[in-house]
């Protein structure tokens, strides 16, 4: 090949790039021009709406069910980042930290967890959850969620750990703090960018999840809104509610983009940069 | 300020390797006490043990004779600088410093000042709003000695602080701890694995070797009269030189590969105790070049031929070799002190320190004497020093 100038080299990293983000937003552009439409246009093959309409957007907010399982995906969401987000902090900071018997046996158990085909586990937890009383509960979701979640945020995380130097903590120490203000105010503050990380991951999964929440829920109480699309019905039984569909589809990627917006910012390479030497 | 004492302070790890074996010594209010030793001789563990970052396995340390063995480090009052300085990344340096003082509760006005007057001390006034990582490795490392200070500790604890400089600011700030330690009187305990650092510094040293306390003594006493063949080679620069000595038939006199001489007067007893292999430490400024001194009583004359020349303005450094027969036990002290003139099997290699004024050159085949009176006779089964 000819020889590349910077100029060349950076136009081709920029064809790249937009090809890139043309291929992976076309979907979600057709996702909001069919929202928009109005139903009698819904078919009618353009890519642009030739009418705008919000007809789509005021149908599934009237409908109850989607407002409701809008509340069940955004409570039962944030409540299993949170715990698994925790939950995951301290386990990763005592397998780096510590040197207790089995350690290697947590990682591999969760590891092995994690690859665990969810779909295999669905009968039994069904029939558990009945027998229990978790059945169509938020905890009836959360705690799968977590289950699923906390190998990858431990994982995520004991990564993180693994680079703060642990003279930081003996510093600490030394300065007068107790294991816990050393963690508190040294070692979290650091690991921050991948609790952020792990929380984008299980919000994400927790808030994505179809499977669980398809069989786990009966009613408006817990069904999410990846589970509550798929009981929209159409105005009449003749038509497919393929406006709300996308309606709501445009209205649950909001959440997730806001939080990958939000929490980007503060997943900055480098925090730990300057600690120690070089 | 305060007083260490350690007695017979041992730590052994789960797997069985003993670290630090039985140390005892006493560290006085206000000392600059310095432990060095080779890597992995438990310098670092000891100091560890000291602040509490490590339990103590057999053995009782106290401080002002209370017995500290089961103290959280929190609670000893001690400050510590690490060898990677560990000053927090996302602090500023005025949060840094301010930490410890921050964690003991003290309100944020007297924070400020301690800060400040500790800053101006360490010249860092103006990196006072920096993060660490906009900082050079010799900020971050005034930084962590500043954390150290604010607090007035009853001991300082530093742990090879200045091996991460280059040598001329490692040299610069070799004299901005002795004379903070001078000023705040602070008992301190530094670990080095630099000799230089640890004479140059030290009230007193205690030299390591694989967890065993050799010497405690001043740098004075350690160059003059050490205890072993270890500590003699290990400390000075360039290093003591070792040849393989034999007592002759009669006790009276000691043959080198150079020639032979008399027994010291005070050390008779002490060599017709030993098997009659002997080591004799001979430092580099003990040999001369002999057109400059008369070679009078007590010295040997040998022809050497000279390797290499280093002159340093006020003196020479000339490298020659000796032929001889280099004994296992020898060498092998020469590879744990990476002493490269003890390798070789058949050859010894010697430093001699000249005085200026001598012509030798490079090639050259000069005559050398060795001032007997001076030097150091071993034991060479034992490795001790003989003393009357």
């Amino acid at each position: 090949m000819e020889e590349e100038t910077p100029l060349t080299s950076r136009l081709w990293w920029t064809i790249g790039a937009l090809a890139i983000a043309v291929y992976a937003l076309l979907p979600v552009a057709w996702l909001v021009s069919l929202s928009l439409k109005p139903a009698a246009d819904i078919a009618d093959g353009s890519f642009i709406p030739t009418e705008v309409s919000f007809e789509n957007y005021q149908a599934i907010f009237t409908d109850p069910q989607f407002p409701a399982a809008l509340r069940n995906s955004l409570g039962i969401a944030l409540i299993s980042t949170v715990l698994a987000v925790v939950l995951a902090t301290f386990a990763a900071y005592a397998i780096v930290r510590l040197r207790f018997p089995g350690r290697g046996l947590v990682l591999g158990g969760s590891l092995a967890i994690a690859m665990f085909p969810p779909v295999s586990v669905i009968g039994p937890l069904f029939d558990m959850w009945r027998s229990i009383g978790l059945y169509d509960t938020w905890p009836g979701l959360i705690i799968p969620y977590m289950t699923f979640t906390l190998p990858l945020a431990i994982f995520t995380l004991s990564a993180f750990f693994r680079e703060i130097p642990w003279d930081l903590d003996k510093a600490a120490r030394v300065d007068g703090a107790t294991p816990f203000q050393a963690f508190r105010k040294v070692i979290a503050p650091l690991a921050a960018p991948g609790m952020f990380t792990s929380a984008i991951l299980v919000f994400i999964f927790a808030w994505n999840d179809f499977l669980f929440a398809i069989s786990l829920t009966s009613t408006n109480s817990a069904r999410t809104v990846p589970a509550a699309i798929a009981f929209f019905t159409g105005s009449s039984q003749f038509t497919q509610p393929t406006g709300s569909v996308a309606a709501a589809s445009v209205v649950v990627t909001v959440p997730i983009i806001v939080m990958v917006l939000l929490f980007q910012r503060r997943i900055v390479a480098g925090l730990t940069s300057g600690a120690v030497k070089g | 300020m305060a007083s260490i004492t350690l007695t017979d302070v041992t730590k052994q790890f789960p797997d069985g390797t003993v670290a630090v074996d039985g140390a005892s010594f006493e560290i006085a209010d206000g000392e600059f006490f310095i432990l060095v030793g080779p890597s992995g001789c438990g310098k670092s563990t000891l100091l560890n043990m000291i602040v509490g970052l490590e339990d103590i396995s057999s053995g009782k340390l106290s401080v002002d004779g209370e017995v500290v063995n089961d103290v959280d480090p929190k609670d000893r009052d001690m400050a510590m600088v690490f060898q990677s300085y560990a000053i927090y990344p996302h602090m500023t340096v005025r949060r840094n410093m301010g930490f410890p003082l921050e964690l003991a509760g003290i309100d944020e006005a007297e924070r400020d000042r301690r800060v400040e007057e500790a800053a101006a001390a360490l010249e860092l006034t103006e990196l006072l709003d920096r993060k660490p990582a906009a900082l050079s490795g010799g900020q971050r490392q005034r930084v962590a000695m500043g954390r150290a200070i604010v607090r007035e500790p009853r001991a300082f604890l530093m742990d090879e602080p200045l091996s991460n400089l280059d040598a001329k600011l490692r040299v610069q700030m070799r004299t901005v701890i002795a004379r903070l330690q001078q000023d705040l009187g602070v008992t301190t305990v530094y670990v080095t694995h630099d000799q230089t650092e640890a004479m140059t510094l030290g009230d007193r040293v205690a030299v390591l070797r694989r967890g065993k306390v050799q010497q405690v003594a001043s740098p004075k006493e350690l160059y003059r009269e050490p205890t072993n063949l270890f500590v003699a080679g290990f400390i000075g620069s360039p290093a003591m030189n070792f040849l393989p000595g034999e007592v002759e038939e009669d006790g009276a006199r000691i043959r080198l590969p150079i020639g032979t001489f008399a027994v010291p007067d005070g050390l008779r007893e002490a060599v017709a105790a030993t098997s009659g292999d002997l080591v004799v430490g001979a430092r580099p400024e003990h040999f001369e070049d002999a057109d400059l001194v008369d070679a009078g009583e007590g010295t040997v004359t040998f022809d050497a031929t000279v390797e290499l020349v280093e002159w340093l303005g006020n003196e020479l450094v000339v490298h020659f070799g000796i032929d001889a027969e280099v004994p296992g036990h020898l060498r092998e002290l020469g590879e744990e002190l990476e002493l490269e003139e003890l390798t070789n099997e058949d050859r010894i290699a010697v430093v001699a320190r000249l005085d200026a004024d001598s012509g030798a050159t490079e090639g050259d085949t000069i005559r050398m004497v060795l001032d007997t009176s001076e030097v150091l006779l071993f034991d060479a089964a034992t490795g001790d020093r003989l003393h009357a």
